[in-house]
């Protein structure tokens, strides 16, 4: 990822298929987050029963919604929308956390954009993926210490944070790089910016 | 009255009928193509003009559309050159000038009625919504759609989708009509319809028309010209359609293109080395291979919003495949033909009847399971290798049933993993690779390949390891005619080495090579209840309403401290939401709803233990603690429990943009992209359902799972951009790009029954409050 094309036009003008690509995004991946929501509990219950916080390595899948959607779309908004969605559509489907599911989207779409924004959304590699991994780990980690974890102290909270955000920068980011890749090596990218820098590496 | 009074003034403010069309030294190299698609190409079309235009596939003819529409750059990236123009203007200032019909039917459908799916262009001309009905209902009516506006166009046939996606570009009164291969998924008798619809619109309002197709007969004698492209993107042959056919028609039809008067092409003959262990060949020749009688499959699909709905897809049908013979299913679309061969192949368990597969055939089976049957063991439960060794599927989405790396690697799948001799397995993929003309693309990701490529490959990998069902889903829809003579060939080389060949098929071509024809007729769907249904109180409530009022919780975690209060909090949830599940009235009560709330809170009973697990834990193991904390988070989640079900996306659309005003066009986008949930679903059942009749579903194991899952999310993202991608072009030919300001065509109101849902959302917080000040 020596070379980053960002997104062409002006960053705030979408055009109709990168909405449309953020939204279709959105609603896959919010059915595969409520696919995600029936399997996870029981080995992350097992995991966490001893370190509770250890519950995070199973959290972090939710989070990859937001990464997909900016590393295709590189303009500002992308994590949020697609992530807010695919929170939206997995609740409207059904999943355990019903409707405080938005809340969790959004916060954790906005993690993400602020470890892009960090970097001016010029940059698409490891340094904003892993600082808006972590900062959306962080703020998701922050609102389930308000609705979930109340009663838990100080050392686990932290824990939990660092557990979280970590977890979502390096195992999140990666899954999202090897998404993308697949996609763009489909030719499903072809219209956005990852696609057009594999096409580019292609006509050498 | 109105109606004509307004489209007269507004033609008297544009050019009446049809508009010219130049396109001036087109040149278009998408991105990663060394050569041009489009090579200094000129075309002049004169109003009213009607023109017909052919070519081999991937001669750039759909492209070339496209750019008359202006929407090149909306869904492909590259070097664009020259000029195109509409009536001396570009083709998108005016939007709705040009209207485009695509292929594939219902692909630009973005509303969840067929009324709001054809306003959907007037609202992005920001028409008010008040004169929007008048022209929807003209427009319904102009291309023949009688049924209410407010019917599911899910419902539509093929037929009748084409017939919608026409009358959305009819609304915005276009000048130039451009038509994407409009019937090439439908069979004759509805294409015929089809055309004859645009004939009179054209004939009517004196549009220009351009129509691109590759079956020319229908469209000769409603056109006046016909051009022809070639490979290379440039105009070969331009004039009046008769002569041009006189003089190229050979040519034409050479280049896979159905010229009239030619006959059909003959099937390839392969000549091919038998696969070793296939299982082809076992049970001899007119002996059944697969029966299945009496059978009933049925169908559970579920809308946002609604409750899940099942519906009969075929009831008491019978079918025989007999080896090294072929059946061809017919019968109208919606007959079930799809369902009844995949319950034979044992693709789709039936809900009621048998279907048994030839003993020598089916696995063999030991243990207490066996002992315990009365008859052999049905296709459905095989596990994916023994279902992969007998049964091959093609689905009509050939690109669904791709699943090598590469063209050569996708044909080994299937006899790799069942462990015939790889050389012997090579030789075979290469001749059947060579013999439907693959073999130069045998390295290259079959994803890059064209349609009728894919096509063709799927044949191949149907049958490389010598199956003995062969089960193909209109295999030659939408085809040229050097790819049905492929896909026609490989059936034939199947049911010559033994296999029981079933094809569902409305090709005259492909039931005349057929042994056997069954026809289906549409099962007679069980008699609707006579009584409608009461609607409950939540069922009233606007989905704005509905979503604040389940929102109101979030402040609860900072309130309740112990089990007493939670437990008070959630008792006066619990109440609420079962007054909002009362269905006061007349009619027949509604079924299931507390089923639907308890359905929806099993998962979370899981959640809550864990945190009072990690609360017990921490809080010196003290059960007061682990239960308040339990009952904190039961309080979160019970309200959306009772609420998710009546949410309707689309009316919460409706609600964000114009009460919230959240800014439009994304709203629509997500709006627009939620009336395709269902299609996710089936498409995720036909990524997994190709997996296991290829030989490669993982049955066992949580990490072969999780792999599996994730290869398949890809395909799926795959196939949701491939949609989104078609989708945007839909809407950007219906004036979406630049809709920044628009109107509504549905409402958004608010009325009592929204005041008091949110007034008991807040009743709740105030309750939590009560409770932290009153109880300890």
């Amino acid at each position: 990822m020596s070379k980053t094309i960002t997104a062409s036009g002006p960053l705030t003008r979408w055009r109709t298929i990168d909405l449309l690509t953020c939204a279709f995004l959105g609603v896959a991946f919010g059915v595969a987050y409520w696919a995600w929501g029936l399997v996870y509990s029981v080995p992350s219950e097992a995991v966490s029963a001893p370190f509770p916080p250890l519950g995070a390595l199973f959290n972090w899948p939710w989070l990859v919604a937001g990464i997909v959607g900016m590393l295709i779309i590189r303009r500002p908004g992308a994590a949020v929308f697609t992530e807010l969605l695919a929170a939206i559509v997995s609740a409207l489907i059904g999943t355990q956390w019903g409707l405080t599911t938005l809340v969790s989207g959004l916060v954790q779409g906005l993690g993400v954009e602020l470890g892009f924004a960090v970097f001016g959304y010029a940059v698409y590699s490891w340094g904003p993926l892993l600082l808006g991994g972590f900062l959306a780990g962080a703020f998701e980690a922050v609102y389930e210490w308000y609705s979930y974890w109340t009663d838990w102290a100080w050392d686990y909270k932290v824990a939990y944070l660092f557990l979280l955000g970590g977890s979502v920068a390096v195992f999140g980011s990666l899954l999202a790089v090897a998404l993308t890749r697949v996609l763009a090596a489909a030719g499903a990218l072809n219209p956005f910016p990852p696609g057009q820098e594999l096409r580019e590496q292609r006509a050498v | 009255m109105e109606t004509r009074h307004e489209n007269a003034s507004r033609d008297a403010a544009r050019e009446p009928g049809g508009l010219s069309v130049q396109v001036r030294d087109l040149t278009w190299r998408p991105f990663g193509r060394s050569r041009p698609v489009l090579d200094g190409l000129d075309l002049t079309v004169e109003p009213g003009e009607r023109v017909l235009l052919a070519g081999p596939s991937g001669s750039g003819k759909s492209t070339l559309l496209r750019a008359v529409a202006g929407l090149l750059l909306t869904a492909d990236a590259g070097d664009l050159s020259g000029t195109v123009t509409v009536g001396g203007l570009g083709p998108q200032d005016v939007p709705g000038s040009v209207g485009l019909v695509l292929q594939d039917p219902g692909a630009g459908v973005v509303a969840s009625s067929i009324g709001r799916d054809v306003a959907f262009g007037l609202e992005n001309v920001s028409l008010p919504p008040g004169e929007m009905p008048s022209r929807v209902e003209a427009a319904l009516r102009e291309v023949g759609l009688t049924m209410s506006p407010d019917s599911s166009p899910a419902t539509l046939s093929g037929g009748e989708s084409q017939r919608l996606a026409l009358a959305g570009a009819l609304v915005m009164e276009p000048s130039v009509l451009l038509l994407d291969e409009p019937t090439a998924m439908l069979d004759a008798a509805t294409a015929g319809d089809v055309r004859a619809v645009v004939a009179d619109v054209v004939e009517r309002r004196g549009l220009t028309l351009v129509v691109v197709e590759h079956r020319l007969d229908g469209w000769l004698d409603l056109v006046d010209r016909l051009v022809v492209i070639d490979d290379s993107g440039s105009v070969v042959a331009d004039g009046e359609p008769r002569q041009v056919l006189r003089e190229h028609g050979d040519s034409l039809a050479a280049q896979g293109i159905w010229v009239p008067g030619m006959p059909d092409p003959v099937p390839l003959t392969l000549d091919l080395e038998p696969a070793r262990g296939a299982a082809a060949g076992r049970v001899p020749p007119g002996r059944v291979v697969a029966a299945a009688s009496d059978v009933r499959v049925e169908h559970r699909s579920r809308r946002l919003g609604e409750r899940s709905r099942t519906t009969l897809a075929v009831d008491s049908a019978d079918l025989e495949a007999r080896a090294g013979r072929s059946v061809a299913l017919v019968g109208p679309s919606g007959a079930g033909k799809s369902s009844l061969m995949s319950a034979l192949g044992g693709l789709a368990e039936p809900a009621r009847g048998t279907v048994d597969v030839a003993l020598p055939l089916t696995p063999a089976e030991t243990g207490r399971r066996a002992v315990a049957r009365d008859r052999l063991a049905p296709p459905h439960e095989w596990s994916s290798p023994d279902l992969a060794r007998v049964v091959a599927w093609v689905p009509q989405r050939a690109a669904t049933s791709l699943v090598g790396r590469t063209v050569r690697d996708d044909v080994l799948t299937t006899p790799l993993a069942l462990g015939h001799d790889p050389d012997v397995a090579g030789r075979r993929a290469d001749a059947l690779l060579g013999a439907l003309g693959l073999a130069h693309l045998a390295d290259a990701d079959p994803r890059q390949l064209s349609g009728g490529e894919q096509r063709r490959l799927a044949m191949a990998a149907a049958v490389a390891h010598g199956p003995a069902l062969v089960l193909a889903d209109e295999p030659t829809v939408g085809q040229d005619r050097l790819t049905w003579a492929a896909v026609s060939g490989v059936l034939a080389a199947a049911r010559d080495e033994g296999a029981a060949v079933v094809v569902t098929t409305h090709d005259p071509g492909v039931v005349g090579h057929a042994d056997r024809v069954v026809r289906l007729e549409a099962p007679t769907p069980p008699l609707a209840a006579r009584e409608p249904e009461r609607h409950p109180l939540l069922a009233r409530v606007g989905p704005l309403a509905l979503l604040v009022a389940a929102l109101c919780v979030l402040p609860l975690p900072a309130l309740l401290d112990t089990w007493r209060q939670g437990l008070a909090v959630l008792a006066v949830e619990v109440v609420l939401g079962l007054v909002g599940l009362l269905a006061p009235g007349r009619g027949r009560a509604p079924e299931g709803r507390l089923r639907g709330v308890l359905a929806r809170l099993a998962p979370a009973a899981l959640a809550v233990v864990g945190v009072a697990w990690s609360a017990w834990l921490l809080g010196g193991r003290d059960l007061e603690v682990a239960s308040g904390a339990a009952l904190r988070v039961l309080c979160l989640l019970v309200p959306s429990a009772f609420v998710v079900g009546f949410l309707d996306p689309e009316g919460l659309g409706d609600h964000l943009a114009q009460r919230v005003r959240l800014p439009a066009r994304p709203v629509v986008a997500a709006t627009a992209s939620l009336q395709r949930l269902q299609s996710f679903d089936t498409l995720w059942r036909e990524l997994m359902t190709t997996r296991r009749v290829r030989g490669i579903r993982a049955d066992r194991g949580p990490l072969a799972r999780a792999r599996e899952a994730v290869v398949v999310t890809g395909g799926l993202l795959i196939g949701a951009l491939g949609q989104a991608s078609t989708l945007a072009l839909a809407m950007d030919a219906r004036g979406f790009a630049e809709a920044r300001r628009r109107s509504w065509a549905g409402p958004a109101p608010w009325r009592l029954p929204d005041t008091l849902a949110v007034g008991a959302g807040l009743l709740v917080v105030a309750a939590a409050v009560a409770a932290r000040l009153l109880l300890p």
